[in-house]
């Protein structure tokens, strides 16, 4: 009895309470979560960009010299590959073997050796099983992001989760990491959820530390959870605490900072390269991605009763102001992902739009080259695949493959622009039935 | 609505498919895109012997020589520049020397030889050699010297390899092949899930459920055994 009470428990903190309670929930869930993994599977030993090999050349660069401080701009995630690389590293022989392979400096000569080895689909594997982990935990905590007491409607974020083409792409083709900062910012967004206003932000903190999108969110995230005039103080400084924190660590222990690297890294400088000069020459501008984000959190400052499901309403549309308006690299679009698939539920023309704006990206990545495009396959044979020819050279035999490209961007833009505009509408109705309820309340 | 999903998603699977058989299958001549494709290819198509060089519209400078035990009879230029390429022929010998640019994309020759035991090719691309841009044969082949020769019947011995021996292929097999442990293991757990998939599904409704997934486990071992052996004649 008391070892059934426990697999109940412990059934109920891994699928949520409604859908361990519904059989034939619990039974579709399962169905989902074994063809979601098959699908991961398939993809895990055979593709990766070049950027996943860097990343565990940072962790083996780590453990070799000892130095911590090794990447000051990714120093958290870098810590976490470390340790990992380092456990593999002792299990693995094959991660052993090629660990000489991640420490060559060149990153040709390195990137060459790693595909030609004969076990290089087990490297790949063990690599990408990081990321299968915390995508499998962020699938279960997705389920308690929203539509409590609805346990159809829980499975249906879960099928979208599952089979997102996003997710897909970026973690088990594209190989990167980011997957660990959304981990954290879900863990931000339920705590949160469950009114833990200071640990909810402290823990987005975090995540801004591992990555540096969350702080888009960290302005609505706080202006949600400000209850009092003084937690908008408490509540920005315990946002901003986590990147505070790395900065004094390496002040103090390496000599150098991280906010200002961090404030001429690309990912910032992508934030400001759109832009309106006012005056042809003058130093005049308007930066457009500020301007619109202003005008988001502007209007999220405004609505009188602000429900969780508003608030993830609104990190979406920043995530997709962002796509829309900026320059950005593939894997930066799984952001927006969690914030999405709760609103397909409700609104299922949105996920149509999401299949557009991932064939779309398929064409954006002419814009990285060969390196996105055929070297992603080298692992099955990088002879075949360097000297293959590419998409870009037959592009640019018929036509521009800049302009080429750009056109798709724009129809990106286009379609961003319009799913922002469903969602804001979507918010409306939210604000609607909130406002109802409370009149309810009331009487 | 859900027939035109179905059959939609039977043509991108068809598309799928075809793409990716599409190196195996190799076709008949060569296949390369001037203004795109960057190297020399050689091909043999009605016995006559077919030299031709395209770039991706980066200036190039395409020279070498071709050299045989018999007689070259006739020759044909493709593309050819009079003003800028140089071909010169002899009985046993072409030299030839020509440049392409962003309005030259391909030029090319081809020719007849009789009585020939090989043909010794020099090719060079910017003074240089880069052996993974000669292309040789329909499968694109790339020699393993500078200056390589080939047997009269190499092309049509060419013709006879297997898909399974050409790139991407050969690769693709020999690495799943020389890390058995991981090859194995992972079609074991792909298997698993592919069995719990039809436990759930397929099987869920029969009444013999249990020798169904006997039946199941025991097909999945007899496939793993199956790739064992189709490895080891695969990668030979």
């Amino acid at each position: 009895m008391a070892a059934k009470t426990f697999f109940n428990k412990i059934g109920s903190l891994i699928f949520t309470r409604e859908i361990f309670q519904d059989k034939k929930s619990l039974k579709t869930l399962y169905r989902y979560f074994l063809t979601g993994i098959l699908i991961r599977l398939v993809f895990l030993p055979f593709f990766f960009q070049r950027d996943l090999l860097s990343t565990y050349q940072r962790a083996a660069e780590t453990i070799s010299t000892g130095n911590l401080g090794y990447d000051n701009l990714q120093f958290i995630s870098n810590m976490i590959h470390s340790v990992y690389l380092f456990i593999m590293r002792s299990i693995f022989p094959a991660i052993n073997e090629l660990f000489s392979t991640l420490l060559v400096k060149d990153t040709w000569i390195s990137w060459l050796s790693f595909n030609s080895a004969y076990n290089v689909f087990t490297t790949l594997t063990l690599f990408k099983l990081l990321y299968l982990i915390f995508d499998i935990v962020c699938m279960f905590l997705i389920l308690r992001l929203s539509f409590d007491n609805k346990p159809e409607k829980k499975l249906q974020v879960f099928k979208f989760w599952i089979f997102n083409p996003i997710i897909i792409f970026v973690l088990y083709i594209f190989a990167r990491h980011d997957i660990i900062a959304v981990f954290v910012t879900l863990i931000a967004l339920l705590l949160a959820k469950k009114d833990r206003k200071y640990w909810a932000i402290i823990i987005l903190g975090l995540a801004v530390a591992l990555r540096f999108f969350p702080i888009l969110i960290l302005p609505v995230l706080v202006l949600y959870l400000v209850r009092s005039k003084k937690d908008y103080i408490i509540l920005s400084l315990a946002g901003v605490s986590g990147i505070a924190a790395l900065e004094i660590l390496f002040r103090f222990c390496f000599g150098t900072g991280v906010i200002f690297p961090l404030l001429n890294a690309q990912h910032f400088e992508y934030l400001l390269t759109p832009r309106l000069d006012l005056v042809a020459g003058s130093h005049g501008s308007i930066f457009i991605f500020i301007a619109v984000y202003i005008v988001i959190i502007l209007s999220f400052l405004h609505i009188k009763k602000k429900s969780f499901d508003i608030l993830l309403n609104y990190c979406a549309i920043i995530y997709l102001a962002y796509l829309g308006i900026c320059f950005f690299h593939p894997q930066y679009m799984i952001w927006v992902v969690p914030f999405l698939i709760i609103i397909f539920v409700r609104r299922k023309s949105l996920l149509y739009y999401h299949w557009v704006q991932f064939a779309l990206l398929m064409v954006l990545l002419i814009y990285w080259g060969d390196l996105v495009t055929k070297y992603v396959f080298a692992p099955i044979d990088h002879k075949y695949f360097v000297y293959l020819t590419g998409i870009i050279p037959i592009i640019e035999r018929f036509y521009d493959s800049a302009a080429f490209v750009n056109i798709f961007r724009s129809i990106f833009t286009g379609i961003s622009l319009w799913m922002i505009y469903l969602i804001y509408k979507d918010t409306k109705i939210l604000q609607m039935n909130e406002l109802e309820i409370k009149e309810i309340e009331k009487s | 609505m859900k027939r035109i999903s179905s059959v939609l998603k039977i043509v991108i699977f068809s598309i799928f498919i075809f793409l990716i058989m599409l190196p195996a299958w190799g076709c008949r001549g060569i296949f390369y895109i001037p203004g795109a494709s960057y190297g020399y290819y050689v091909w043999e198509e009605d016995s006559r012997i077919f030299v031709e060089w395209s770039i991706d519209q980066k200036e190039s400078k395409f020279d070498g020589s071709i050299s045989t035990d018999g007689k070259i009879t006739d020759h044909e230029l493709t593309g050819w520049e009079e003003e800028i390429d140089v071909i010169k022929v002899e009985e046993d010998r072409i030299v030839f020397s020509a440049t392409l640019n962003d309005n030259d994309y391909s030029d090319g020759f081809n020719f007849d030889v009789e009585g020939h035991t090989y043909l010794e090719f020099d090719l060079k691309i910017n003074d240089g050699y880069d052996l993974n841009r000669v292309n040789v044969g329909e499968f694109l082949e790339n020699p393993e010297s500078n200056v390589f020769k080939i047997e009269k019947d190499y092309f049509s011995q060419l013709g006879m390899k297997h898909w399974y021996q050409r790139h991407p292929f050969s690769e693709f097999f020999y690495k799943l092949s020389s890390n058995k442990y991981f090859t194995f293991l992972y079609l074991f757990i792909l298997g698993i899930i592919i069995i719990e998939i039809l436990r759930v599904t397929v099987l869920a409704g029969k009444r013999r459920k249990i020798i169904w997934l006997a039946a199941s486990y025991l097909a999945l071992i007899l496939i793993e055994i199956c790739v064992y052996f189709i490895l080891r004649f695969l990668v030979k």
